[in-house]
C-alpha cells in the first residue's frame, strides 16, 4: 500500500484506534483489489483484559467493535499476545511503512508454539491463511495512524 | 365494454344460480379479465357474494390506476420482511386477494421468494388478455413455453452477483438425487432426446459442501498471477546449500501439484450436472493446482539452480487411485493439503526475501480453501451416511501408513527442510534445522487432527498412524 501522511493519532489499544484503521482500508482501492475477505477476526490482549472484534466483509472492513472474552473466542479465530508483542508488531510497521519478514502475522503465529492464530474450530482457523493477504493489509495500514503506546506498569 | 353486455356463459350462470352468486358479480369478475373456470372455481370453492364484492372492488380500483389500502399490519410485516415497497400492491395487481397476502407474510416468504408468486400470477393474467394471433405464437415458439420457472429476478449484493444468490426459487433446490445422466443444467428443462454422458455421481451426500458456491467466488476474485505478482527481480539468491534446499522443496511441491491437478480432472467428469457448484469449484482448484506448479517451477530455476529429485510419491498413489470422490476429496484436501499447508509454513518461515513470502503465503490461502471444502464435505457426507465412519478412518489409515513409509524410507524432502530451517550443513545448523522440523510437524500434526474434528472425526486423534504419533503432542518452542 502507498505511505500516506500520518493525520490521525490514536491510543493502542482502543476502540479509537480500530475505528480509525477501519476507515483508512476502506478508503484505499488496493484493499478492494485483493478480494473477497469474508471472516470475523478477534484481538487479544490478555495482560490488559483488552479485546476487541473485527468483521471482515466482501470488500471492506465492516464493522469494528470492543468486545468481550467470549465474544473474542467465538470469532471464526483471534489473534493473541502479550501488549509487548502487539507493540513490537505495530512499532516495526510504522518504522517500515509495512510489517517486516519478521513481524509479519504469519511469522508472529510460526514462531508461537500456541499459534498467534487461535480458534475452537480447525475450519474456521483456516480463515486466517484463507485472508492471510487482507489480514496483512489491515495492520499495515497501521504505518498511517500516529499511534500512542500505553506506558506498561503504569 | 359494458357490464352488462358481457355474456355469463351458461354452464358458469346456472352454478352461479345454484350457489346463490350474483350474476352481476360474476359479469364485473369477468370483465376484469377473470377467466369463466376461475370464477367458477371459485364460487365451487363457497366464495360468499361479500368476500367476492370486496376482491373485485379492490381489483377495479387497482386497475383504474388507484392504490389499495394496505392495513397497518400487513405493512408492518412487509417491511419486517424487507418487501420492496411495491410489492404488496403489485401482489394485489396481479390478482391476489388480501388475505393471500398477509398469509404470504405470515408463513415468512422472502421478497423475493413472494415477488416470483407474484410474476407467475401476472402471467397469468397476460396470458388471459392475449389475443388469438399471440396466443398462437406463443404455442408455435415451444422454446418460450418450457416449464422452468421463468421471472427469477436475482440483485447483486455486496460481492457483486454471485453465483450462490442464484440459488433462489425452484434453483436453490438442490436435489439429493440427480436423475438426469445427460449434460442438462440443474433448473433447465430436460430433453428426451439427450444422450447420457456417463457420469458417476449422482447423489448429493457423495459430493456436496454447503461451502462450494462462496469457494468458487472466493477463489475467482482472489486469483493471482505468478508471472506479475511476485517480484522476481528482487529476490537475491540464498548461499548455495539453502538454494538447493529450497530447490528441492520446490520440485516436490511441483510433483504434488501436478499429481492433484491429474486426479481434479479425473474426478471432474464424473460429477453429474445437478451439483454444478462443486464442479466450478473444483475447476479452479484445478487451476490453484496448475498455478502451484508454475510459480514453483519458475522459483526453482530462478537463482540458477532448477529441479531436484523426485519424491516416490507412494502416498500420492493413494489419493490417484482413490475410488470414491469424498475418500479423494478426505485424502487430498484434508490430509495431503493439511501436509502441503506445513511445507508452505516452512518455505515462509524461512523465506528470506519478501518475494519468497509472498509465494508461500498466496499458496497457503488457496490451499485453505481447499481444506475448507474438504471438511465442510466430509461433514456432510458424515451426517448423511454415518455408517461409513469406519470406511473414512480405513482410508486415512492406508494414506498415513504410506506417508510414514515414505517419509522413513526416501529422506530427500525431510533432509533438505532441515537444511532449509538450520540454515546450512554444519553440526549445529542441522541439529537445529531438525529441532524446528519436528516443531513445525508437530503444528502439522495439530492442524491436521483439529481440521478432522471439524470434520466431524474429533476420534481420530485417538487412531492415528503410531508413525505420526511422535508429532502430535502439543509444539514446543520456535527459537
Amino acid at each position: 500500500m502507498s505511505q500516506e501522511t500520518a493525520t490521525v493519532r490514536a491510543t493502542f489499544p482502543s476502540l479509537e484506534w480500530f475505528q480509525a484503521l477501519k476507515d483508512i482500508v476502506n478508503g484505499q482501492e488496493a484493499y478492494r483489489r485483493i478480494g473477497i475477505c469474508d471472516t470475523t477476526m478477534g484481538i487479544k490482549i490478555p495482560d490488559l483484559q483488552k479485546f476487541y472484534v473485527v468483521t471482515f466483509e466482501a470488500f471492506e472492513v465492516a464493522d469494528v467493535k470492543e468486545a468481550t472474552e467470549e465474544e473474542v473466542e467465538d470469532c471464526d479465530f483471534w489473534l493473541e499476545a502479550p501488549y509487548a508483542r502487539w507493540k513490537e508488531m505495530l512499532e516495526n510497521i510504522k518504522a517500515n511503512g509495512k510489517a517486516d519478514l519478521h513481524h509479519t502475522l504469519n511469522t508472529l503465529d510460526l514462531e508461537d508454539p500456541e499459534g498467534f492464530a487461535r480458534s475452537h474450530d480447525g475450519l474456521r482457523r483456516d480463515a486466517f491463511y484463507r485472508f492471510n493477504q487482507s489480514l496483512q493489509f489491515f495492520f499495515d495500514a497501521s504505518s498511517a495512524i500516529d499511534t500512542v503506546f500505553l506506558q506498561q506498569g503504569t | 365494454m359494458s357490464q352488462e353486455a358481457i355474456e355469463v356463459p351458461a354452464d358458469l350462470a346456472q352454478v352461479a344460480r345454484e350457489h346463490d352468486f350474483p350474476l352481476e358479480l360474476v359479469r364485473r369478475a369477468l370483465a376484469l379479465g377473470f377467466a369463466p373456470a376461475a370464477i367458477r372455481a371459485q364460487i365451487l370453492r363457497g366464495i360468499s357474494p361479500q368476500q367476492a364484492e370486496e376482491f373485485i372492488s379492490q381489483q377495479e380500483r387497482l386497475r383504474a390506476g388507484q392504490e389499495v389500502e394496505v392495513p397497518e399490519d400487513i405493512a408492518r410485516m412487509a417491511r419486517k420482511r424487507r418487501w420492496p415497497q411495491d410489492l404488496v400492491q403489485r401482489a394485489l395487481r396481479a390478482g391476489l386477494s388480501m388475505q393471500e397476502v398477509r398469509a404470504m407474510l405470515e408463513a415468512g416468504l422472502r421478497f423475493d421468494q413472494a415477488e416470483r408468486l407474484v410474476i407467475i400470477r401476472e402471467r397469468a393474467q397476460q396470458r388471459q388478455q392475449e389475443t388469438p394471433e399471440q396466443r398462437q405464437r406463443r404455442q408455435e415458439l415451444a422454446w418460450m413455453n418450457v416449464r422452468t420457472e421463468w421471472g427469477v429476478r436475482v440483485r447483486p449484493g455486496k460481492k457483486g452477483l454471485t453465483l450462490g444468490s442464484l440459488n433462489v426459487g425452484s434453483y436453490g433446490d438442490i436435489p439429493d438425487y440427480w436423475p438426469y445422466q445427460t449434460e442438462m443444467p440443474r433448473g433447465a428443462q430436460h430433453n428426451p432426446g439427450a444422450p447420457s454422458m456417463g457420469y458417476t455421481i449422482y447423489e448429493k451426500a457423495e459430493l456436496w459442501a454447503d461451502n462450494a458456491a462462496d469457494l468458487y467466488e472466493e477463489s475467482i476474485q482472489r486469483q493471482w498471477k505468478p508471472a506479475t505478482a511476485i517480484p522476481w527481480e528482487e529476490m537475491a539468491p540464498l548461499p548455495e546449500v539453502q538454494e538447493r534446499a529450497l530447490a528441492q522443496l520446490c520440485t516436490y511441491l511441483c510433483q504434488n501439484a501436478l499429481v492433484c491437478s491429474d486426479v481434479i480432472g479425473k474426478w471432474l467428469k464424473e460429477m453429474s450436472y445437478g451439483y454444478h457448484e462443486v464442479k466450478v469449484y473444483m475447476a479452479t482448484v484445478g487451476f490453484d493446482y496448475a498455478r502451484h506448479f508454475d510459480v514453483f517451477r519458475k522459483r526453482a530455476y530462478l537463482n540458477g539452480v532448477g529441479m531436484g529429485r523426485q519424491s516416490p510419491g507412494y502416498y500420492l498413489r493413494v489419493i490417484k487411485d482413490a475410488r470414491r470422490w469424498t475418500e479423494t476429496s478426505t485424502l487430498m484436501f484434508i490430509f495431503n493439503t493439511s501436509y502441503l499447508i506445513h511445507l508452505c509454513q516452512i518455505g515462509y518461515y524461512t523465506a528470506a526475501s519478501e518475494g519468497d513470502a509472498l509465494i508461500f503465503r498466496l499458496a497457503m490461502q488457496d490451499l485453505a480453501r481447499q481444506t475448507a471444502y474438504g471438511i465442510k464435505h466430509l461433514h456432510y457426507f458424515l451426517m448423511r451416511k454415518p455408517e461409513c465412519r469406519e470406511e473414512i478412518h480405513s482410508y486415512l489409515q492406508r494414506a498415513e501408513a504410506l506417508f510414514a513409509y515414505e517419509d522413513d524410507k526416501d529422506r530427500t524432502l525431510p533432509e533438505a527442510l532441515m537444511v532449509l530451517l538450520g540454515g546450512g550443513l554444519g553440526q549445529e545448523e542441522l541439529k537445529r534445522g531438525y529441532a524446528l522440523l519436528n516443531y513445525f510437524r508437530r503444528r502439522w500434526l495439530r492442524d491436521y487432527l483439529a481440521r478432522l474434528a471439524a470434520a466431524g472425526m474429533p476420534e481420530r486423534r485417538d487412531r492415528l498412524f503410531p508413525y505420526l504419533r511422535q508429532w502430535s503432542p502439543v509444539p514446543a518452542v520456535a527459537r
